[in-house]
């Protein structure tokens, strides 16, 4: 049987794999990497696995990833650059932008200046942390100003202290459209943005397959290096849509068979 | 010609360097983390110096060379510098002694780790420098921070160098183990064995400048590198020559290299 790592955080591995782990099992042997327990030696590494997989994004998961494609020509789903790009709100947006995808304009910009548009969402801008979207919305002089409990945190306080908030201008959009995909399958989907609706699952349904869409997704793929993900996209009101997420780590448990469709997805990639 | 400098000071080699400029006729400014927003704004420079290694600065220079404007050292290398897990594996494929790396959380640091690995060097994953270093010499020594994911360096015992170059130039300096850039140093004549590992160093991504510092360890004599910098401060540069005036003219050349290339390119 194909021997599978499972590169994994305690809050993925409790809520978020059980029956990906549940039917990987049965087809291949799993060992798992807890970020929490886990002591990296560099000078001591030594991996039996055919594929790895990486449920999470923290700092020790990612620089376990970076070790192993450093040290072995083993194969990693999803690669630590997919996964930092992923994370990276700002670098992203840099790097699609420069690819001719379209991204909400936005600014790094200090604490106390202005950004060079007036509706905005302040974002966290480094997102590799397991926490939840906590917008607070401002309307000033008719301009739409939202911020992440999160992003403010941090521009404050804590080990980030960054001192500068990312600024995403605002795109007013009917619906948040999500498009997994697994390998070179896609599965799409709309809901109800969070902003108006922070039950995003209840308005969530799926829809046909919008090529314009599924092309940009294949080139984000290709761009960040990802083979497992999900896009947001929001559309405005002259149709055009912009990407508003990247993720490298995205829930299937969403998608029908997401979890065994992952797992064979992985077996199949071992096996090349 | 418009320069802008990416310096979370506007003191120091910052001040000394924008001087010099000023005094050959450029226009210079210089973008701290209060006045840096990283959008179009920027594009009014011909190119930028990455003075510091802060995200926001980071950011700033990825943006740039995004948008076709040179930034020297440029990005990639000065964040592999600024990162030591990334520095790291360079040093290694360079075939360099490092120390041994551990990395993990306090509880897992506590389960795992032999207690014949202390002393230990705890580093920001992200720095440079002896910025945020301790010494940690027994579990006592953890901030019981059950959150943070600790990088830790086996202390290697030995003879602690800070080795600049500019150019071809290099100026060894002896110092103290774990004190700053600025603590005082003993300038001594090169050894040859630190000259080759400064050459390999600045050969891999073509430097200008630069420092490592090194230690020889006391039992085997060999040499480990502990530290690397893209853009130093030069306060202890024992050595002739300005380091002002000479990493002022190579940041004009490679401009002007960079500068030519591109334009070939967009005649192609």
């Amino acid at each position: 049987m194909i021997k599978v790592g499972l590169i994994i955080d305690k809050y993925h591995l409790e809520k978020k794999v059980n029956e990906f782990l549940g039917y990987l099992k049965t087809v291949a042997y799993v060992s798992i990497y807890l970020e929490e327990s886990l002591l990296l030696d560099f000078s001591k590494l030594n991996f039996n696995e055919d594929i790895f997989f990486v449920k999470g994004k923290g700092e020790l998961l990612l620089n376990l990833v970076k070790l192993i494609e450093n040290e072995t020509s083993i194969p990693v789903i999803n690669s630590s650059k997919a996964i930092w790009l992923c994370f990276d709100r700002f670098l992203n947006s840099v790097l699609l932008k420069k690819a001719g995808i379209k991204t909400p304009d936005f600014s790094i910009s200090p604490v106390g200046v202005s950004p060079p548009f007036n509706d905005y969402i302040i974002k966290n801008v480094i997102d590799q942390k397991n926490y939840a979207f906590k917008p607070k919305i401002r309307k000033i002089n008719g301009h739409l100003q939202v911020s992440d409990e999160r992003a403010i945190n941090e521009a404050f306080k804590g080990k980030e202290k960054y001192e500068f908030f990312y600024y995403q201008k605002f795109i007013k959009s009917k619906w948040e459209y999500k498009v997994y995909s697994i390998g070179e399958d896609f599965y799409f989907y709309k809901q109800i943005p969070v902003l108006l609706n922070p039950d995003k699952m209840k308005s969530r349904i799926e829809i046909n397959p919008i090529p314009e869409l599924k092309d940009k997704v294949i080139k984000i793929k290709h761009l960040l290096e990802l083979k497992v993900t999900s896009v947001d996209f929001l559309k405005s009101k002259d149709s055009v849509y912009y990407v508003s997420d990247v993720n490298s780590t995205p829930n299937f448990n969403y998608i029908k068979n997401g979890p065994k469709i992952v797992a064979n997805y992985l077996i199949e990639q071992a096996k090349k | 010609m418009n320069i802008g400098i990416l310096s979370k000071r506007t003191t120091n080699f910052t001040a000394k360097l924008r001087n010099y400029y000023e005094q050959e006729d450029y226009n210079v400014k210089i973008y701290t983390k209060k006045n840096l927003s990283v959008n179009d704004s920027l594009m009014e420079n011909d190119f930028f110096i990455l003075k510091s290694k802060k995200l926001q600065f980071l950011y700033a220079g990825y943006f740039l060379e995004a948008n076709d404007i040179p930034v020297i050292p440029n990005t990639e290398i000065s964040f592999k510098c600024k990162n030591r897990i990334e520095a790291s594996f360079i040093l290694k494929s360079l075939g360099f002694n490092l120390p041994q790396i551990f990395l993990g959380t306090f509880e897992a640091i506590k389960q795992e780790l032999d207690k014949s690995c202390f002393p230990l060097i705890s580093k920001p994953i992200m720095g440079s420098g002896s910025r945020g270093v301790k010494v940690i010499n027994s579990f006592r020594d953890f901030k019981k921070d059950y959150n943070k994911i600790f990088y830790l360096e086996k202390f290697i015992v030995g003879i602690h160098y800070i080795a600049y170059f500019i150019n071809d130039h290099l100026c060894i300096c002896e110092k103290k183990p774990l004190v700053d850039e600025h603590a005082s140093v003993i300038l001594i004549k090169t050894p040859s064995d630190i000259r080759d590992i400064i050459l390999k160093w600045k050969k891999k991504y073509n430097l200008l400048f630069g420092h490592l510092d090194i230690v020889r360890e006391t039992t085997t004599n060999k040499l480990y590198v502990v530290d690397v910098g893209s853009f130093p401060e030069f306060s202890n540069w024992k050595c002739k020559d300005d380091p002002v005036s000479s990493v002022g003219d190579i940041i004009i050349e490679r401009y002007e290299t960079i500068r030519n290339k591109q334009s070939i390119k967009s005649k192609k």
